[in-house]
């Protein structure tokens, strides 16, 4: 029987997760069984470790639906890290200076997380249209601009009296993200990305936006011959898109780190072009998909202290992955004009 | 001995079965015709016949070598007539290709058949006919005793026909088995001596072509009387050209246009005649929008500018049927009622604030559902799994809706059944009744003869000729496609 798509590849996904998990399990010496157990419980055992697991959920997800976003208009956005990282620096270095009380200060930092990260989306996405560049090459590259420029920026210009070279200063408490769970690190910002992932859900599907989105995405020629404008909307799903991976960058400067650093994302950004996938690019689903790469990358702790299992397994799962289904896609994609 | 023996063939594609028991032998010397309509089993049937698929019942003789020539040309552009003649099966001196042993075959092929060929030729830059005849050597090549000729005729100007079928006859007068797989009549009752007529995966008909006519070839294809189109109401008197192209340059990859005028009034079907690659594409593309152009295009007494793209040419009143269905018009993993508001999304009838009005969609696509006949007659379904002429009902239903102004109609029943053909067709001919102006685009000329009220013959880019439809020509219009003047 012929699956679709989608559950085809949460399949492989699972697949992925349980015959090279178990493998590599095994190479290290453990019985599987015990070390998914340790996984699970490092994972979900407490309420702190679930509080935990949510905070990568919520880390994971706003990149995973930036990129869903974009993949839904046939855009390869493998630049969510970038945008991430830009979104972070500029909430961080505005945030280390703002001193105005959290009402205030908390909007216009997140805010300017997205406008950072939807500037180098739409860098991209410029590209795309102005050069026809090839997005997937574009975005992947500018990855490692963001670095460089993060980097100089906070080492050099940028940089504050409270900073050091690879990270600024402290926030000022008022514009740390609230928490929702007492002695967690868990914030308002899970419900700030539930929020925007049934938003998207809405707009994709009932919005006349939404329509023309997809419309490109699913047949760009029949789009265009239907008066649809692909340079301009390929050129606004791509800033739409680095928006939500920076909104994504500056919960985690706002509500986990409370400043900037340079390696604030573990791969949030590569990551999550997984979930977006197994999440079959459905908001409501890749909410589901970050919940579970949320267990794997917290669990993987737990599992390294408990079962000695090296946490670089799930690392190496998750990249396999990401081979896999962005791959096969990629290679696979016919949404060329 | 028959050439080949098919008994008892069956072939199934998951639930579907393509080919549900046929016999059919192929004798030397004989042409075979088989005829039926797209998805009737022609291709399964052939591609049995071949060895590329194995049916899954029945056996498949084969007394010597078979060949296949492909509709579409299986030829390296880039390579030369000799290097794709001997592709595979190079002679060789040592480890060396022997160039002179391979132009000497070459030739000598071309002189036994009567298909004279510069071995040293690069394809691309040969005619299509030429081309045919390259395609036609590879498969000679290998000495077959059976010839499978899949639409062989598709993208041929009609003298090039006829060239090409005299040598079919000549290679039948060898000894050569050969079926033609075919929708066009009047070739099988020229050439073919027997034929076969297929319907639905199996054969329902078989006839001596000489105690045969295409009028009773026609109704077993169908299974029964094909409809008739709808009266034409006279042309209203000449008043002001509604759409008026002059000067008009453009060009879509291969195919250009290269100073083409033209005029067109309200209520007049203009047919644009020609073999397939003649700037067709490039015009299509340069009224609709999507390519930049020189030249002039006024529409309703105003000048569109390239610049202007399809939105703008929408909004006053043009609408366009594109040529490839499944890429240009349609999104396929969509349903009936979503792919029947594309190009109307935006509108204010089908918005509703923000939102797409989902009820005045699904009403929309009902109205084209019930006067396009559109089955099964659900606008929730994927137009996936529609057929071709079902799919094409929506596209051409959504462009006629709303009796629009001007209508571009790129091959409107490309591939389609002959009830839908003649549906799709009979609906063009209602709209011009009702005043629209319809620029037809057709690679067949039995439509452009069945439609058009004028038509204009399109060769390398420029206009060739032109007839009103008192004074239409076969044979004229025939040599002009093919560039004789």
């Amino acid at each position: 029987m012929k699956l679709p798509r989608g559950v085809r590849d949460a399949a492989i996904a699972l697949g992925i997760i349980i015959v090279f998990g178990s493998l590599a399990m095994l190479l290290a010496g453990v019985n599987p069984l015990d070390g998914f157990s340790a996984l699970l419980i490092g994972a979900l055992g407490n309420v702190q470790e679930t509080a935990e697991t949510l905070v990568q959920t919520t880390s994971l997800l706003f990149p995973a639906l930036g990129i869903a976003l974009a993949f839904r208009a046939g855009l390869f956005n493998i630049g969510a890290e970038g945008q991430l990282l830009m979104g972070g620096l500029l909430a961080g270095v505005l945030g280390e200076q703002l001193t105005a009380p959290g009402f205030v200060t908390i909007p216009i930092l997140l805010l300017a997380g997205a406008v950072g990260g939807g500037l180098w989306g739409a860098l991209a996405g410029w590209l795309r249209a102005r050069f026809a560049a090839n997005e997937v090459i574009a975005t992947l590259m500018l990855n490692y601009v963001a670095i460089q420029v993060a980097a100089y920026a906070i080492s050099g210009p940028l940089k504050s009296a409270g900073g050091a070279g690879y990270e600024t200063g402290e926030l000022p408490a008022q514009s740390w993200l609230p928490t929702i769970l007492p002695d967690t690190r868990l914030t308002v910002a899970l419900i700030l990305a539930l929020a925007l992932a049934f938003f998207l859900r809405w707009m994709l599907r009932s919005t006349v936006v939404g329509y023309q989105l997809r419309a490109v995405g699913d047949a760009p020629q029949a789009a265009r011959r239907a008066g649809i404008d692909l340079a301009k909307m390929r050129f606004w799903t791509m800033a739409a898109s680095g928006a939500i991976a920076g909104l994504g960058g500056a919960t985690v400067v706002l509500g986990v780190l409370h400043r900037f650093n340079l390696a604030l994302s573990p791969g949030y950004g590569f990551i999550g072009i997984a979930v977006a996938l197994v999440g079959e690019l459905d908001p409501l689903w890749v909410t589901v998909a970050a919940f579970v790469f949320g267990i794997l990358q917290n669990g993987a702790i737990g599992m390294q202290a408990a079962a000695n299992v090296p946490r670089d397994v799930v690392t190496a799962i998750e990249g396999l992955i990401i081979l896999v289904l962005a791959g096969r896609r990629i290679i696979t994609r016919n949404g060329s004009d | 001995m028959p050439a080949l023996a098919m008994r008892g063939i069956v072939k199934r594609f998951g639930d579907l079965v393509a080919i549900g028991g046929v016999d059919l032998e192929l004798d030397p010397g004989v042409i075979v015709g088989l005829i039926g309509e797209n998805g009737a089993g022609k291709s399964t049937l052939s591609n049995i016949a071949f060895g590329a698929f194995a049916p899954d019942e029945g056996t498949v003789e084969r007394n010597g070598i078979v060949g296949l020539v492909h509709q579409h040309f299986q030829l390296v552009e880039r390579l030369s007539v000799w290097e794709n003649v001997l592709l595979g099966r190079e002679p060789r001196k040592g480890w060396r290709l022997d160039v002179a042993a391979a132009r000497a075959r070459v030739r000598e092929l071309g002189e036994r058949y009567g298909l004279h060929v510069d071995p040293d030729a690069i394809v691309e830059t040969l005619p299509i006919g030429m081309k045919q005849r390259v395609e036609l050597l590879r498969e000679l090549e290998r000495e077959p005793a059976i010839l499978l000729l899949d639409e062989p005729t598709a993208v041929l100007a009609p003298s090039e026909i006829e060239s090409f079928f005299t040598t079919v006859v000549a290679l039948a007068e060898r000894g050569i088995a050969i079926m033609v797989v075919t929708h066009k009549l009047a070739e099988v009752i020229a050439y073919t001596s027997r034929v076969c007529v297929m319907r639905a995966g199996t054969i329902v008909a078989r006839y001596e072509t000489n105690q045969t006519t295409a009028g009773e070839l026609a109704r077993a294809m169908v299974g029964g009387e094909i409809p008739p189109l709808s009266e034409r109401s006279p042309l209203p008197r000449q008043v002001l050209p509604i759409l008026h192209v002059r000067e008009l340059r453009a060009r879509t990859g291969s195919d250009a246009i290269d100073g083409i005028e033209f005029a067109l009034q309200a209520g007049e079907i203009l047919g644009i005649a020609g073999v397939e690659g003649n700037g067709q594409t490039a015009l299509a593309d340069a009224l609709a929008g999507v390519t930049a152009y020189d030249g002039t295009i006024r529409f309703r007494e105003e000048e569109l500018p390239d610049s202007l793209g399809p939105r703008g040419r929408m909004e006053r009143g043009m609408q366009i049927i594109p040529q490839d269905r499944h890429h240009e018009a349609l999104v396929l993993d969509w349903s009936l009622a979503e792919n029947a508001i594309l190009g109307r999304q935006g509108s204010a009838e089908m918005r509703r604030g923000q939102q797409i009005d989902r009820e005045a969609a699904r009403t929309f696509a009902q109205t084209i559902v019930e006067r396009f006949d559109v089955r099964p007659p659900r606008v929730d379904l994927r137009v996936r799994g529609l057929s071709g002429g079902n799919q094409q009902k929506v596209v051409v239903g959504r462009a006629l809706a709303g009796t629009p102004k001007f209508v571009l109609a790129y091959q409107p029943t490309r591939g389609i059944d002959v009830g839908a053909t003649a549906l799709v067709q009979s609906r063009l001919i209602e709209a011009r009744n009702a005043g629209t102006a319809i620029l037809l685009i057709s690679f067949e000329l039995d439509e452009i003869f069945a439609l058009a009220d004028r038509v204009l013959v399109l060769y390398r880019g420029k206009i060739a000729g032109e007839f009103n439809r008192d004074a239409f020509d076969r044979g004229r219009i025939g040599a002009l496609m093919a560039g004789h003047t």
